[in-house]
């Protein structure tokens, strides 16, 4: 009873979006998420009060699960965000830039939520059925048959991140290396259900980012008494072991074991172990790996037997290694081991990486595991460059899904809102009457939705640059500050995606300057132009819906109640 | 909350007054979203009334009371908790009203105030034996003929072909329902996706209604959340997801058909149960078959009978309810059997009602009718979740996959869902609001039970309890405050003829007032919408039919209206029954406990006394 306590009444807040303390929280999260975006995106350091360990990142992932916030409101709109993250891995940034300015355009201006809401939602139809379309301006179809599209693709995702500290080689080098792994462990021929394989990153610290490599095979810890001049016939046999071999009594049930003092328990298993050493001796195993613990003694009669044994595996490296050998696990003790259970490996060496000793296991045939090895001087950037790798192998998964990609550099959010605005335009009675709005209110709703979308594209130019616009094919262009009125074709060169090189007969505007609608025409493909970035087309689709959703959602919350028990 | 309350009308009204400010945020078209953060700092959202109400946690007696009786309300029907807040607060006010006219004799306060409440009382206990009495038959003269059926062909036949024109009308009902729940944005959406669900589960030479129970009740092991995608990408897949992933290496070849056992208990036999002792060592001499050894041998060499006897009987598929042992999970590997683990009661229990076997406990005991068929078994990736999935050969189930950005989000939708399953199984099975206790036992225990129904052909004990219906199953009106408005004019009408035989003229006053409380249901709904007549002067009936047909907001059920009626009149009569709130304080605290009882029973002892 003395525990007992009173339940506190809840805490209402109404009209959340009308409350000044919700919208300074909404701006302020805008602006940090807003800085971070993009290449030349500024970093952040995250620390918190009780001296914890310090953050440099400007990943949404990192950031926005680390930042945390009393108000619901904010957190709705953060977990819609990073939802998004752990499904795609890309383009975090950007939804949340979207989302965040639209709710923030849409306060801004007299529309009336419920209308803001069918308009969005009408519109963001508009552009997913836009961006599957054939003549869509900003897709690009990648061809599989050339690596060029998929190292852009891989190298976009990678020099996004600022926070991993890369030179123009050394990202070049990282992204050439994600396209190669990711490659291979796509399985070329095997019929039937296709599963791919995976991808092991071993991490080594205090090494140039340019010995960073890729092998076929798996690397496993180093086993003790092993000596490199050891040659041993190939292919060789395996056995994988998933119970412990540590002369453990094996789960009877739940009941009592009394043993006579008389009796050796630990010998009689010992004993039985060896047996077990015995037979896979016989039958001409060479490597003998375990999930768990081996006992010592039945360590020492493999090893005299010329035996190599590897044990502690962890649960991890099980999936990989039974894929690479083809054994199956192990985990009976008194009964003589199945030939079929045994698999094998076609070679293994020793293999060097600064202080890390390690042993290559390779394939027998064909096999779609490998292990990539990230190099990187010092532990924060590794750690930053191996959430990239991830990032970067799912994104070029993605793909094959949909073999598309978009093009980046803010190309695409200028491409979409100058469609949509040209597109918009016809039909504007049937349209507003339709969402039970006037055509006032319609039109006000596009141009609100537009302007949000370039300003995730304006995100990206941080150093006092304006973005302009081409009023040919709807390109985003930059213009560093310093740049000269009359010298502007020169310094613009290609446009942020660099699809599209600058021309006499083009013509610019700036971006916050309003221009006549037109419908933007797709680039003429010549395939000696290459896009310099592109965006994956999967991730940035469901960034694309899943802000919109957010906005939307955000608008439509009119009551608040916090429990504060 | 006064010390020693003699309550007043005003008391109640004041706390009514309050919820109803609440709802209205979320009420009718124009209404939005309420967030709540749980005291595990989850977020969800929601426009469920009932959803909103509950989260809170009142401290006023007579509020706590009335979210009592609105959660009681929505858990039957699914639908009108907002609504009944509305009528409710427009109740009360119209009967303070027309006691205080009433009792206008001059007195002292108190025995005015008391006067007030006791013709207050009378008032609602009056209104109470008329909706018990009549509404039934006023709906079924006045407002039925106006509306449509719903039929379950509507389902069926045309959800196969795919058209989405000709069951328009569930449709309809459907979405106008998901408008209230989930906001304007998917809700053509959500109730493509529900048509399509049911007529999936749709099974020949089956009422209807049984195939909205099943759906109903299996509901969480028919859904998958998924977040972080857009809410679009919900879907129905083919087959029974299982929410776990294979334990061991899936099967490799896509042969058919594949051969399924479900286990309650551990594959591995227990050769010591709890209390048993193991005497290592006899006497102290060494026997061969004394030896720990020989124990755990012979637990491994009956684990491959096991396994052998599996096999033999073609099995590959094993759903274990338990975690099995590593040996089990290798020897099943090398058997080419894949094992899934750990999977819910709920799963199994629909499994085995799918398939029509039941599960074993005791695999020594492994018979053919064990062994059920499935037309495939194969993981699918669900987000972040790589599940398990899989169809039986004789039916063809159907999963749901729930998408949205958040976890809150996904959890407003599967209730939406739930819920509006739950409105068409009583928009389908009108049944009166004293049967509805009892049906939902019978409900339970059929939920338990089906793990041992063999077939689905049964018929299961719930449909015996059918009440005569009062009014045809499936009727259906047009939303926006239509019933309101007939049933206001129908009562109005009702008044006048009863007025003219004076000996009734009681239940002239009693028709009237409830016929002036229906109309607040229209008014707010079209209160942000200027277009619609202000109803402080009387306009023709023609005329509001006119708008509400003009707006199109859907269908609504009559039979759940109906309920929704009879529950807030049961509400209102219990309300004021109720006449002091005695603040007691315990030992430890200073905090007041309530006399007055939330349920029903204790409510009315306390009016009394």
């Amino acid at each position: 009873m003395s525990r007992l306590s009173k339940k506190s009444p809840s805490v209402c807040t109404d009209m959340p979006l009308d409350n000044t303390d919700i919208c300074s929280k909404l701006h302020l999260l805008k602006q940090i998420l807003t800085s971070c975006f993009g290449p030349t995106g500024r970093l952040k350091q995250v620390h918190n009060n009780i001296g914890g360990h310090v953050v440099t990142t400007s990943a949404s992932s990192v950031l926005l699960s680390s930042v945390s916030s009393s108000q619901p409101f904010i957190n709705l709109i953060k977990t819609s965000i990073l939802n998004h993250v752990s499904r795609f891995s890309d383009c975090g940034l950007f939804a949340a830039i979207l989302c965040l300015s639209l709710i923030e355009q849409i306060k801004k201006s007299a529309l009336k939520e419920s209308v803001a809401i069918r308009v969005n939602n009408y519109l963001l139809a508009l552009c997913t059925s836009y961006l599957q379309r054939e003549d869509c301006g900003c897709r690009v179809k990648l061809d599989f048959c050339s690596t060029q599209n998929l190292i852009t693709l891989a190298r976009s995702v990678i020099s996004s991140k600022p926070a991993c500290v890369l030179t123009e080689p050394e990202t070049f080098h990282i992204s050439k290396l994600a396209v190669q792994a990711f490659l291979l462990t796509v399985p070329c021929s095997s019929p039937g259900i296709v599963s791919f394989g995976r991808i092991v990153t071993v991490p080594v610290e205090g090494h140039s980012v340019l010995s960073s490599e890729v092998l076929p095979g798996l690397l496993v810890e180093m086993p003790d008494g092993l000596s490199e001049e050891d040659k041993l016939l190939n292919p060789l046999s395996v056995v994988l072991f998933s119970a412990s071999l540590a002369g453990d009594i094996s789960e009877l049930g739940d009941g009592v074991i009394e043993a006579h003092p008389d009796v050796d328990t630990d010998s009689q298993i010992l004993g039985q172990l060896l047996e077990l050493g015995r037979q896979v001796i016989n039958d001409e195993v060479k490597l003998f790996m375990c999930q768990k613990v081996i006992h010592p003694v039945l360590q020492q009669y493999l090893r005299s037997h010329g035996v190599i044994v590897v044990e502690r595996l962890g649960i991890a490296l099980m999936e990989p290694l039974t894929q690479l050998t083809g054994a199956q696990p192990v985990a009976t003790l008194h009964t003589t081991i199945p030939p079929k259970t045994y698999g094998k490996v076609r070679d293994l060496c020793i293999k060097h990486f600064g202080s890390k000793t390690m042993l290559h296991l390779f394939p027998l045939g064909e096999s779609a595991i490998c292990t990539m090895i990230l190099c990187h001087r010092n532990q924060t950037m590794l750690n930053e460059l191996k959430v990239v790798c991830q990032t970067a192998e799912h994104v070029l998964r993605l793909t094959l899904r949909e073999p598309f990609a978009l093009v980046g550099g803010g190309c695409t959010e200028i491409n979409l809102a100058a469609y949509v605005r040209h597109k918009s335009k016809s039909e504007v009675p049937e349209t507003a009457s339709v969402l039970m709005c006037s055509q006032t209110e319609y039109l006000l709703g596009v141009e609100l939705f537009c302007c949000a979308l370039e300003s995730a594209a304006r995100a990206l130019e941080h150093d006092g640059g304006s973005s302009l616009i081409d009023l040919t094919h709807a390109h985003r262009w930059m213009l560093p500050a310093d740049a000269i009125k009359e010298t502007m074709e020169e310094s613009l060169g290609f446009c942020g995606c660099g699809l599209v090189q600058s021309s006499p007969s083009k013509k610019w505007i700036y971006l916050s300057t309003k221009y006549s609608d037109f419908c933007p025409s797709s680039v003429f493909r010549d395939t000696r132009v290459q896009p310099r970035v592109l965006d994956s087309f999967t991730a940035k689709l469901s960034a694309l819906q899943v802000a919109v959703e957010t906005a939307n959602l955000a608008l439509d919350v009119k009551y608040i109640i916090q429990d504060m028990n | 909350m006064p010390p020693l309350g003699h309550l007043h009308m005003e008391h109640v009204l004041q706390a009514v007054g309050v919820l109803e400010a609440v709802i209205l945020r979320s009420f009718g078209p124009e209404g939005g979203q309420v967030l709540f953060t749980r005291d595990t700092g989850q977020v969800l959202l929601s426009r469920s009334g009932t959803r909103i109400l509950t989260a809170l946690h009142l401290e006023h007696p007579f509020a706590r009371m009335v979210v009592e009786c609105v959660w009681k309300h929505s858990s039957a029907t699914g639908d009108g908790s907002k609504t009944f807040i509305l009528l409710l607060a427009s109740l009360l006010r119209l009967i303070h009203a027309a006691a205080s006219k009433g009792s206008n004799v001059s007195h002292s306060y108190s025995s005015t105030k008391a006067a007030e409440a006791a013709t207050a009382r009378h008032l609602a206990d009056k209104l109470l034996a008329f909706g018990l009495k009549e509404l039934d038959e006023l709906i079924a003269t006045g407002v039925v003929p106006y509306g449509g059926c719903i039929s379950w062909e509507d389902f069926t036949v045309e959800a196969q072909t795919s058209s989405l024109t000709n069951n328009l009308c569930v449709q309809k009902l459907l979405r106008s329902f998901f408008h209230t729940r989930c906001g304007y944005t998917h809700c053509d959406f959500s109730s493509h996706l529900t048509c399509e669900l049911l007529s999936h589960w749709n099974f020949k030479n089956q009422l209807p209604s049984f195939s909205l129970q099943l759906v109903s009740d299996y509901f969480p092991a028919l859904h998958t959340p998924v977040s972080g995608f857009p809410v679009r990408s919900s879907r129905l897949i083919e087959g029974q997801v299982i929410h776990r992933d294979f334990a061991t290496p899936p099967l490799k070849t896509d042969h058919q058909p594949v051969k399924a056992v479900v286990l309650t208990g551990s594959l591995q036999p227990t050769l010591l149960s709890t209390g048993d002792v193991l005497e290592l060592g006899y006497r102290g001499r060494m026997k061969e078959e004394r030896s720990i050894l020989h124990f755990s041998s012979w637990m491994e060499s009956s684990l491959q009978g096991v396994i052998a006897k599996l096999q033999t009987l073609g099995v590959c598929v094993l759903l274990s309810a338990v975690k099995q042992s590593a040996a089990v999970l290798a020897l099943a590997t090398q058997a080419e059997m894949c094992l899934v683990e750990c999977v819910s009661e709920d799963e199994l229990s629909l499994f085995s009602q799918l398939s029509g076997t039941t599960p074993i406990w005791d695999c020594s005991m492994i018979e053919s009718e064990h062994v059920a068929t499935l037309a495939f078994c194969r993981p699918i990736q669900l987000g972040a979740h790589r599940y398990k999935k899989h169809t039986s050969i004789t039916i063809k189930p159907c999963s749901l996959i729930i998408c949205a950005p958040g976890e809150g989000q996904i959890e407003q939708y599967a209730c939406a869902l739930q819920d509006a399953i739950r409105m068409l199984l009583r928009t389908w099975e009108p049944m009166l609001a004293a049967a509805t206790t009892t049906s939902k036992s019978t409900l339970q225990s059929h939920k338990g039970a089906s793990l041992h129904t063999d077939s689905l052909t049964e018929q299961t004990p719930y449909r015996s309890i059918a009440i005569q219906p009062i009014q045809k199953p499936g009727c259906v009106l047009s939303a926006g405050g239509l019933f309101e408005l007939l049933l206001h004019y129908a009562l109005l009408q009702h008044g006048h003829s009863c007025s003219v035989s004076p000996d009734l003229n009681i239940d002239a006053s009693v028709s009237q007032l409830l016929a002036n409380a229906l109309l607040s249901v229209p008014q707010k709904i079209y209160s942000h919408s200027p277009k619609f007549p202000n109803d402080s002067h009387p306009f023709s009936l023609g005329d509001k039919l006119s708008k509400v047909s003009e707006l199109d907001l859907g269908l609504e059920s009559v039979s759940c209206k109906y309920q929704l009626l009879l529950a807030v009149l049961q509400c209102v009569a219990s309300l004021l029954k109720v006449d002091a709130v005695l603040p007691t304080h315990t030992a430890l605290h200073t905090q007041s406990r309530r006399l007055a009882r939330t349920s029903w029973e204790d409510t009315e002892d306390e009016g009394e006394g």
